[in-house]
């Protein structure tokens, strides 16, 4: 593998493991608030998927990439470093808002997955073949409350579509290459139109309304966040830092 | 009446006006406590003196919402964990303890009251939790002391609830404490690793002992000479063992390993008295527990406010889900 | 007050083979939802292969007023057991008949 094929997979990896770990973060704040007690203990499933898919992209780039350790990826690095999509980083909002976004990121995950598991690339293709099932799931769980709270009550369509309007911007931000991606020969803008054809039915069964005229709100993939990622690391970090990045907690 | 029963009655065969006297009343009673002690289970809808539904009641239910509540001091803390292994851990113990609240709201059910009701009471403050969580958590060090002390105390009290009478309470409690087993080790791990860290980490671990020592002792609930209903309690296999024997048994089972620790546990009455063999120690401070189980201590109204402010916030939730189900219908 | 939604019981089969075990109750507003709910909290530990929920409604069950008159029976009814057919006694003789 050349350089810059080395480099574009790297910055792959990042994408995969920054989204997942603060999609992971953001739905553990739930844990203890949500609107029914079952779903708690469901939605904390979730948050602690994703947690671990990030630590096993994480794990890839320590043991075959040479960059430094998972705990020193998450909780040493500073938001200009990140290449998560900025979906991921928004507050958790209302529920109508935690599972708008969930919806579209565990489509997207899906549709990424497919591609993901004959990319070419040994490690990556056995990860997304692992992480498929728990990924199903997810899905289906997403899918379940959209259809479940889009057409219930006038406030629950109109919380749900509020959420669809904040959040279907920076989705499309999902698909913004990373770095040198041209080298990894991503199929993005395929990956792009099945996630399209697998949620446009689903919020048109829930009587959203896609935004229209929405255009992309990129730059994540290339460190380019909102103030709400500086937000979220100043907590996700502040007891890490609180001694050397040495220190065994 | 009807010959067979529904699962799912919240108001079982249950006349909740039934004469508590007379000799219909002596009789069934006898049969009762000859039953419990003969070392048999009691069953939702086997009869039962009101004052045990009601002592039940009261203490399952006051189980749960410890759970529940007790989901905000750790809770609070998993955005600020700083390893994933801890994030990871806490995020599946927080859970857990959301997951015993179902279990336990469950088993109350059963005795003819219902989430709705409960929730409504726990929510508007008529309604008692464990003291514990109405103590902050001030620092990381302070998850670890939590997931360690309090969890142990926990496990001490809930072995022996495991033995109780009432079925679906002691099934309930042996499935938490198998769940319990992992936080103990989580928390006992988390505090040998900071104490064996850099100074300032002992120093956190050794400042939250300070602050959660007397108020886990307190968990046990009052001493035995102060103890309302103990006596009943012990005859119908509510409690099997006293306030001051498991209080006894955490010390003399907690208060070695953390001294082996090189730790200084805030009691300057503990010592082992070698001729006696026993553990002894200071009493707690009763006032400080009365005054905060009757809702003045630290933070009470805060804990109470997020959870008021957490049920708020999904209200729209529930009745969006309970509109389209009775739709769907 | 607000809504708790309904109730349904959870049985749970720890490996193929088992039989399902009751295992307690979700609170959901329908059976789909109530079958994941139950799953992240019955089985999310416990080894798992097959999950059911049913309506806490749809349970008909006995009473305990009725337990005595159903369950135990009034007379010998032994003869529905192996252990109602002792053997050695009757083996000896028979095996002896000649001697």
């Amino acid at each position: 593998m050349n350089n810059t094929q080395n480099v574009a997979l790297i910055a792959r990896l990042f994408s995969l493991a920054d989204d997942e770990f603060l999609l992971g973060h953001r739905d553990s704040e739930w844990t203890g608030h949500a609107p029914l007690l079952e779903e708690d203990i469901a939605f904390s499933n979730i948050a602690q998927d994703e947690m671990g898919h990030a630590l096993m992209w994480y794990t890839i780039l320590h043991e075959r990439f040479d960059q430094p350790a998972p705990d020193r990826l998450a909780f040493w690095r500073a938001a200009d470093q990140f290449h998560n999509a900025t979906l991921v980083e928004l507050p958790r909002g209302d529920w109508a808002f935690t599972i708008v976004r969930q919806f579209l990121f565990d489509a997207y995950e899906q549709a990424r997955n497919d591609w993901l598991r004959r990319c070419g690339y040994a490690p990556i293709e056995d990860a997304a073949r692992k992480l498929a099932r728990e990924e199903i799931y997810h899905l289906m769980h997403s899918q379940g409350w959209v259809l479940r709270l889009g057409d219930a009550t006038e406030e629950s369509h109109r919380r749900m579509q509020a959420a669809l309007d904040l959040a279907w911007p920076h989705a499309l931000g999902l698909f913004e290459p990373p770095a040198g991606d041209e080298a990894f020969g991503a199929k993005l803008p395929e990956i792009q139109a099945a996630w399209r054809a697998a949620v446009e039915p689903r919020l048109v069964q829930a009587t959203l309304t896609i935004p229209g005229a929405a255009t992309a709100i990129g730059g994540g993939r290339l460190g380019a966040h909102t103030p709400h990622l500086a937000e979220l690391l100043t907590d996700l970090q502040k007891v890490a830092r609180l001694e050397a990045p040495e220190a065994v907690w | 009446m009807s010959m067979m029963s529904v699962l799912s009655s919240v108001e079982p065969q249950l006349d909740w006006a039934e004469p508590q006297t007379g000799p219909e009343f002596e009789a069934r009673l006898a049969a009762f406590e000859a039953r419990i002690q003969r070392g048999e289970k009691i069953e939702p809808n086997d009869w039962m003196p009101l004052e045990y539904r009601k002592q039940l009641i009261r203490m399952i239910s006051q189980h749960a919402h410890s759970e529940i509540v007790g989901c905000l001091p750790e809770g609070g803390w998993i955005p600020h964990a700083p390893t994933f292994r801890r994030k990871l851990a806490l995020t599946a113990k927080v859970q857990d303890e959301a997951g015993h609240g179902q279990l336990l709201y469950r088993a109350a059910e059963t005795l003819g009251v219902s989430r709705e009701q409960m929730i409504d009471d726990l929510l508007a403050g008529r309604a008692k939790y464990s003291n514990i969580f109405n103590y902050p958590a001030v620092t990381w060090a302070d998850v670890g002391m939590i997931g360690w002390l309090v969890d142990a105390a926990a496990i001490v009290n809930q072995l022996m609830l495991a033995e109780g009478s009432y079925g679906p309470y002691a099934r309930a409690m042996k499935r938490i404490c198998y769940e319990e087993s992992f936080h103990l080790k989580q928390g006992h791990h988390f505090i040998v690793t900071m104490a064996g860290g850099t100074p300032q980490q002992r120093a956190m671990v050794q400042a939250a002992l300070n602050r959660w020592w007397w108020p886990t002792l307190m968990m046990f609930g009052p001493s035995d000479r102060d103890s309302v209903h103990l006596e009943k309690m012990m005859r119908w296999k509510i409690k099997t063992r006293t306030n001051d024997e498991l209080r006894y048994d955490f010390v003399a089972q907690y208060a070695p390993q953390i001294l082996r620790l090189g730790l200084t546990i805030p009691d300057p009455e503990l010592r082992y008295d070698e001729a006696a063999r026993r553990w002894r120690f200071g009493e707690p401070d009763w006032e400080e527990f009365r005054r905060v189980i009757s809702g003045h201590g630290p933070l009470n109204a805060e804990r109470l406010a997020v959870r008021r402010a957490a049920h708020e916030e999904g209200r729209w939730v529930r009745e969006a889900l309970a509109a389209k189900s009775n739709r769907v219908q | 007050m607000d809504t708790q939604l309904r109730t349904f019981e959870v049985f749970h089969q720890s490996k193929r083979g088992e039989p399902h075990v009751h295992v307690g109750a979700v609170h959901a507003p329908d059976a789909e939802l109530a079958l994941m709910l139950a799953r992240d909290q019955f089985a999310r530990r416990l080894d798992c292969t097959s999950l059911w929920v049913v309506p806490s409604d749809q349970i008909t069950a006995t009473t305990p007023a009725q337990a005595e008159a159903w369950f135990e029976p009034a007379t010998d009814k032994s003869y529905r057991e192996a252990a109602g057919f002792p053997m050695r006694d009757i083996i000896k003789k028979a095996e002896n008949w000649s001697k």
